[in-house]
């Protein structure tokens, strides 16, 4: 019990998917503007994160370490995380049209949001058994999330008040996450 | 060994994948008609997302016109109205007949540019700077500043800067007519006309506001108002704010009267915005 806890606040805050490893940054900057896509782009990435962690999970304890064919993982995960993403896609696309157009163009590109792979080589790495990678891929999926949050937040703040005019937009966005990151190394060796 | 594991494992994950998706794509409800509408119309825009038409991307275009098929002619595409194909793939795909005589147009940048500038100007190159700064550099106030900004922003190219006169050019053969150069100029001279109207005329020059005669521009208006006199079909409307001529392109019959009027006959010009495409449907 204690060590899934650790897992989990090692994954969401000393590890944390963006800040402190630097993966998925494109939707961390391209979704952070407003806080309602935010949440529902962390709500997206958590959920693929979960089912590309427990599908990988399998696949990597149950094929490949028993065929001893576990360098193969990374084209496997590939093509795990793109039919995931492709299935949340069309369920997405069909139930809540609204959503979709919001997620527009980050929604294809969670396939190729290196942190979805991430994490999914992070499991196999550690040899973490499928309850273990499930809480591991949600922490860094709450972790995710999180951030997106916060900087969310901050950026709509930032468009009310007023930075100098070359710094508008994405400038200062950029300066505000590395100023987050710096905050987060805070945390590291916590656990 | 492992090579014929590596293909039996990869061969079977990718078969349960594809079956996966097959059988969601099957379970979940089907795609609102208006969606599928949305997509037909999507293929047949020109996919710039230059978001001219004030929607962001061409697919929410497509998404509002799917919904409520009178967006087409209000707020037409320009590109689709210059292109024969994309035109009635959309009348196919919302089934309708597009009416596009009014529709159809060409931007003109009024001014012929050869004003003389007051000084070397060292600022900011854009044309926005330079007008805050008392209106700009040159002799003529009211005349292009040439830096650009209008090509800047074409998301056709159709505009260039002619660097001996210093003044935007618009190529009328690339110009849709989307109008998003005509907002980004800040002297305001560059106007939509209809497409298959051939006369442009060159200057902004407004003498009743400001000094009178030819004191800003060797090549400017002389508001004499001959070329006003001798257009017999009332197609040209002297401006009497502004003290230069304007014109009713629905009069025009293009006779080129006025240009043989006009002394100083660079500042009317026939033939200038002319499509070499044959005008669309009448
Ligand atoms: S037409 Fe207007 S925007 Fe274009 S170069 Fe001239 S002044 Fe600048
Ligand atoms: S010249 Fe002006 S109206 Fe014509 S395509 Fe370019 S921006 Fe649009």
């Amino acid at each position: 019990m204690n060590n899934l806890f650790s897992i989990f606040i090692a994954m969401a805050i000393v590890n944390n998917m963006v800040l402190a490893k630097f993966l998925g940054l494109c939707p961390f900057f391209g979704v952070s503007k407003k806080l309602s896509n935010a949440i529902s782009m962390g709500i997206a990435v958590t959920f693929v994160m979960l089912l590309a962690s427990v599908s990988t999970t399998v696949i990597y304890n149950y094929l490949l370490v028993p065929f001893h064919v576990e360098f193969m993982r990374i084209v496997l995960y590939i093509l795990v995380i793109a039919s995931l993403v492709q299935i949340v896609e069309l369920t997405i696309r069909r139930t809540n049209i609204i959503l979709y157009n919001a997620l527009g163009i980050y929604l294809p590109l969670i396939t190729t949001n290196c942190a979805v792979l991430g994490i999914a080589l992070i499991n196999s790495q550690e040899s973490y058994n499928v309850l273990q990678s499930t809480i591991s891929s949600l922490g860094a999926g709450v972790g995710f999330s999180l951030v997106l949050i916060i900087m969310s937040g901050i950026r709509e703040t930032l468009d009310l008040g007023e930075s100098p005019e070359s710094m508008k937009g994405l400038p200062i966005a950029f300066i505000t996450a590395a100023l987050l990151a710096m905050a987060f190394m805070g945390f590291s060796g916590m656990v | 060994m492992s090579v014929i594991w590596i293909v039996i494992i990869l061969s079977a994950i990718g078969l349960v994948s594809g079956i996966l998706i097959f059988i969601v794509n099957k379970v979940l409800p089907r795609e609102p008609e208006s969606l599928k509408r949305a997509e037909q119309v999507a293929q047949y825009l020109p996919g710039y997302n230059c978001g001219a038409c004030g929607y962001p991307g061409c697919f929410a275009y497509a998404q509002a016109a799917a919904e409520d098929k009178d967006i087409i002619t209000k707020n037409p595409c320009a590109t689709v109205l210059q292109d024969e194909s994309m035109l009635s793939g959309i009348e196919e795909a919302l089934g309708l007949e597009i009416d596009t005589s009014q529709m159809n147009k060409k931007a003109v940048v009024h001014c012929y540019g050869v004003t003389v500038p007051l000084g070397d100007y060292e600022g900011i190159k854009t044309c926005d700077a330079a007008n805050s700064l008392v209106g700009g550099f040159k002799r003529c106030s009211y005349g292009c500043l040439g830096f650009g900004d209008c090509a800047v922003v074409c998301p056709q190219d159709a505009i260039t800067i002619d660097e001996v006169r210093n003044v935007a050019v618009v190529d009328p053969d690339k110009c849709t007519g989307c109008g998003l150069c005509i907002n980004q100029c800040s002297k305001g001279i560059i106007e939509l006309v209809p497409a298959d109207s051939n006369i442009v005329f060159r200057c902004s020059y407004e003498s009743l506001k400001d000094i009178p005669g030819r004191e800003r521009c060797d090549e400017g208006c002389l508001h004499c108002r001959k070329c006003f006199k001798a257009c017999e079909h009332d197609a040209i409307i002297w401006n009497r704010e502004k003290g230069i001529p304007e014109f009713d392109f629905s009069k025009c019959i293009m006779c080129g009267e006025c240009i043989e009027a006009c002394p100083h006959n660079r500042l009317i010009e026939l033939k200038n915005v002319v499509p070499h495409k044959p005008a669309l449907k009448k």
